[in-house]
């Protein structure tokens, strides 16, 4: 590698100037030779395929985001692939397993809530005895049971970057029967 | 779609890997010599430092000179692995390499890379191949190495079952008897995909039925249920109890519905009914009342009406499934190999964790289960989409960077999160490791792979964030492109590993002795569960792949869309199967 006026430059700078064409010509051959390896073992990942995936999702969000597209409308007002419509709140009746009353679907949930003494109402009430320090070991602390979240130590021991804990098992690590 | 460049041409493969036919001199010299010189050269490969570049020295101090020239600072020299002597090699000005080759009889023309240690033929003057030198050269760093593997669970289910050829199976007279004896069959009228069905939202239920959907069409659990491998009314029976609803009304009182109940409680079979429904031909949607109530015992602590989070449902529910199991059957899972429950046979993977010390080069490694993998979406936007395919060891060296091919194009990647998901990091000061050689806490490496793949991967995307310092929690909306086909092959322990030790030929960690290896790491987007709007009021909507065909399932509303919706969607749960599956004999007895 030769500087632009090597006739000027000072034996120290052509000397460097030739160390530095050295250590990059070695970096270099490092990679040539390992991609060369790569390529030659069929190691190398199927760029081509990767690149027409990207490409697709690119075209796809240009697509979408194009008002005069017919995009999705909201879903609760349409006609369903069957040919049916349903109303904004789920109107089957059935019965309740827990009590036997007659529900609808819509409102089940809310129903069942406190039909089981579950939810977080019923919940305060029991948390003024002793099931209070039992949840407290249940995923923390009773108000983070509710939040829609996942569960961020379930998920940390995939992360990279967690110390030493490579023993612990995967698990969700949180339900306990009641 | 795309069409796939198709890279098996004419080389087998051994190993997953291309073995690459020797030109016609290292043929000779391996006709002639055998693989003896390769295996002699073991003693001269020395690392630098632990998990660093194999290099060959006579002994540790040698400065390799050409010599032709008396040069040693050329970026190649090549040492005659015939007679030792050392040459240059610099196109474009002189190689002293060939003309070594060419000025001694025949038989020199191998040549070995002193500083990289890969073979060289001066003849083709061209970098070649060779398995045994390859496996002297991993035999060396693994010496060096000293690993040892801690294994927190023994991969049991890591023997080698063979595998059997497919036999397809159709119903002799008697077995048709039997079947249309007690039974009619269903009237398909349209020709609208079987099992698509909607469900009722129940209250706040989006995250439940999401998940449902994706799991009714989850091919392996769909063929579990609707061959009968889980028949609720014999699974009633056994358990010995007959009406739950009277025990219903009389517990209805105490509160937290124990007892009775629960013996009764079978998430399992609340999945058969819910299948036997969805895939009866009734289009109306289905509301999955008693699933409800069933997980809401066996969860009790994520029993409330407010929204939930779908990932953690859906953990949820395969724990519950997996305990159901009868107690005499009931294996454990931390095995990982899937025999205990369906629910752990067709979701259940293997991780490989390896941490390698950075001072002596001790790797401690651990295998455990996963029934899905969590990847974190870049904290800053504009974080490397994609990495190289080159994976340079030397980041085993300490650069915990793989190498960037430079094309960022701004965009997260699902394969861009697997590749942060696998590449090596450092752990830092404050995160010392015991290294069991040292006998101190030395700064290391970790280094996560997938050992095992399970049937169905199901990626979770991590969009919510929690900070418990700030006590704020946000959403992370930033896109997150997926492909509708899949290769796990980079991502798999053999292959981290192989990368790891510079990409020799060698049987490493997972490598199975089967052609068709590559195809059980190829899989195929089925599903995918959405989640749209702010953290606590969000909505989630799954998105069906049939027959080729996308079908959104927003609650009670199933309607057809263009894969285009699909693929610009914004992913919370994205699930994909293997492509093929292959037969194991059956370990049971089966009654000829």
């Amino acid at each position: 590698m030769s500087g632009p006026n090597e006739d000027n430059l000072s034996p120290h700078t052509q000397l460097s100037s030739h160390f530095f064409g050295d250590l990059l010509d070695s970096i270099i051959v490092d990679v040539a030779s390992e991609c060369h390896r790569i390529a030659k073992l069929g190691l190398d990942r199927n760029l081509e395929e990767e690149e027409e995936e990207l490409r697709l999702s690119t075209q796809a969000r240009v697509r979408v985001a194009d008002p005069s597209n017919s995009g999705e409308t909201n879903s609760k007002y349409v006609v369903d692939i069957f040919g049916q419509t349903h109303p904004p709140v789920a109107n089957e009746i059935f019965e309740c397993m827990n009590c036997g009353r007659s529900i609808m679907a819509g409102r089940f949930a809310p129903h069942l809530e406190k039909c089981m003494g579950k939810g977080r109402k019923a919940r305060l009430k029991a948390t003024r005895s002793s099931t209070a320090a039992q949840n407290r070991y249940s995923r923390g602390s009773p108000v983070s049971t509710y939040s829609p979240h996942s569960n961020s130590s379930s998920t940390n021991r995939l992360s990279n970057g967690t110390p030493g804990i490579a023993g612990e098992e995967y698990s969700n690590g949180t339900l306990e029967e009641p | 779609m795309s069409s796939k460049i198709n890279r098996h041409h004419y080389h087998h493969r051994f190993n997953a890997q291309i073995f690459p036919p020797p030109c016609p001199h290292l043929a000779e010299f391996r006709a002639r010599n055998g693989s003896k010189p390769f295996r002699a050269l073991q003693d001269c490969l020395r690392a630098k430092s632990p998990g660093g570049r194999a290099a060959i020295r006579r002994d540790p101090s040698e400065v390799p000179r050409c010599g032709a020239c008396g040069e040693s600072a050329r970026p190649r020299l090549y040492a005659c692995v015939a007679c030792a002597a050392i040459s240059c090699h610099a196109p474009p000005g002189p190689s002293h390499a060939a003309v070594h080759a060419t000025s001694m009889p025949p038989g020199h023309e191998i040549a070995v890379d002193v500083d990289r240690a890969e073979l060289f033929c001066c003849a083709c003057r061209d970098q070649i191949y060779d398995r045994d030198f390859d496996a002297a050269v991993v035999l060396s760093q693994i010496t060096t190495l000293n690993s040892a593997t801690i294994q927190s669970t023994k991969p049991e289910n890591l023997r080698k079952r063979r595998r059997v050829d497919y036999r397809p199976w159709s119903p002799d007279l008697r077995d048709r008897v039997l079947m249309e004896s007690g039974s009619s069959p269903l009237d398909y009228g349209s020709d609208m995909p079987r099992g698509l069905r909607g469900l009722n939202n129940l209250g706040n239920t989006c995250f439940m039925n999401s998940v449902l959907q994706a799991l009714l069409h989850t091919p392996p659990l769909r063929n579990y249920f609707l061959s009968d491998r889980h028949n609720r009314y014999y699974c009633k029976q056994k358990n010995g109890v007959t009406n739950t609803n009277a025990d219903g009304k009389r517990n209805a009182c105490t509160g937290d519905g124990n007892g009775e109940k629960n013996a009764r409680l079978c998430l399992a079979c609340d999945m058969d009914a819910m299948f036997s429904a969805v895939f009866s031909g009734d289009r109306r949607p289905y509301s999955p009342a008693k699933f409800l109530y069933s997980w809401w015992q066996h969860a009790s602590n994520l029993a409330s009406y407010e929204q939930q989070d779908a990932h953690e449902f859906f953990i949820s529910m395969l724990d519950g499934i997996h305990e159901k199991v009868e107690k005499d059957l009931r294996k454990p899972h931390n095995q990982g190999h899937g025999d205990c429950c369906i629910a752990h046979r067709v979701f259940s993977g293997i991780l490989r964790s390896d941490v390698m010390c950075m001072a002596c080069g001790f790797t401690s490694t651990t295998y455990d289960p996963c029934v899905d993998i969590s990847l974190d979406l870049e904290s800053h936007h504009g974080g490397s989409a994609k990495s190289a395919s080159t994976k340079t060891h030397h980041s085993c060296n300490g650069e915990a960077d793989s190498i960037n091919s430079g094309q960022n194009c701004g965009i997260s990647t699902l394969m861009g999160c697997l590749d942060r998901f696998t590449r090596p990091e450092r752990l830092g000061a404050d995160q010392k490791f015991f290294c069991q050689q040292c006998q101190v806490r030395q700064e290391s490496l970790k280094q996560m792979s997938i050992r095992k793949l399970p049937l169905v991967s199901c990626f979770h995307i991590k969009r919510f964030e929690h900070s418990s310092i700030r006590k704020m929690s946000r959403k992370i909306d930033r896109y997150l492109q997926f492909p509708f086909s899949l290769d796990m092959t980079p991502y798999l322990s053999s292959s981290i590993l192989r990368s790891r030790f510079g990409n020799r030929i060698f049987p490493f960690d997972g490598d199975e002795p089967d052609a068709s290896n590559e195809m059980s790491s190829e899989f195929e987007l089925f599903a995918v569960v959405t989640h749209t709007g702010k953290l606590d009021a969000g909505h989630y909507v799954t998105y069906l792949r049939l027959s080729n065909q996308w079908y959104k399932c927003d609650d009670a509303w199933v309607t057809q869309v263009n894969e285009n919706i699909v693929r610009a969607a914004q992913g919370y749960m994205i699930f994909y199967v293997q492509k093929m599956f292959y037969y194991k004999p059956s370990e049971n007895q089966v009654a000829s």
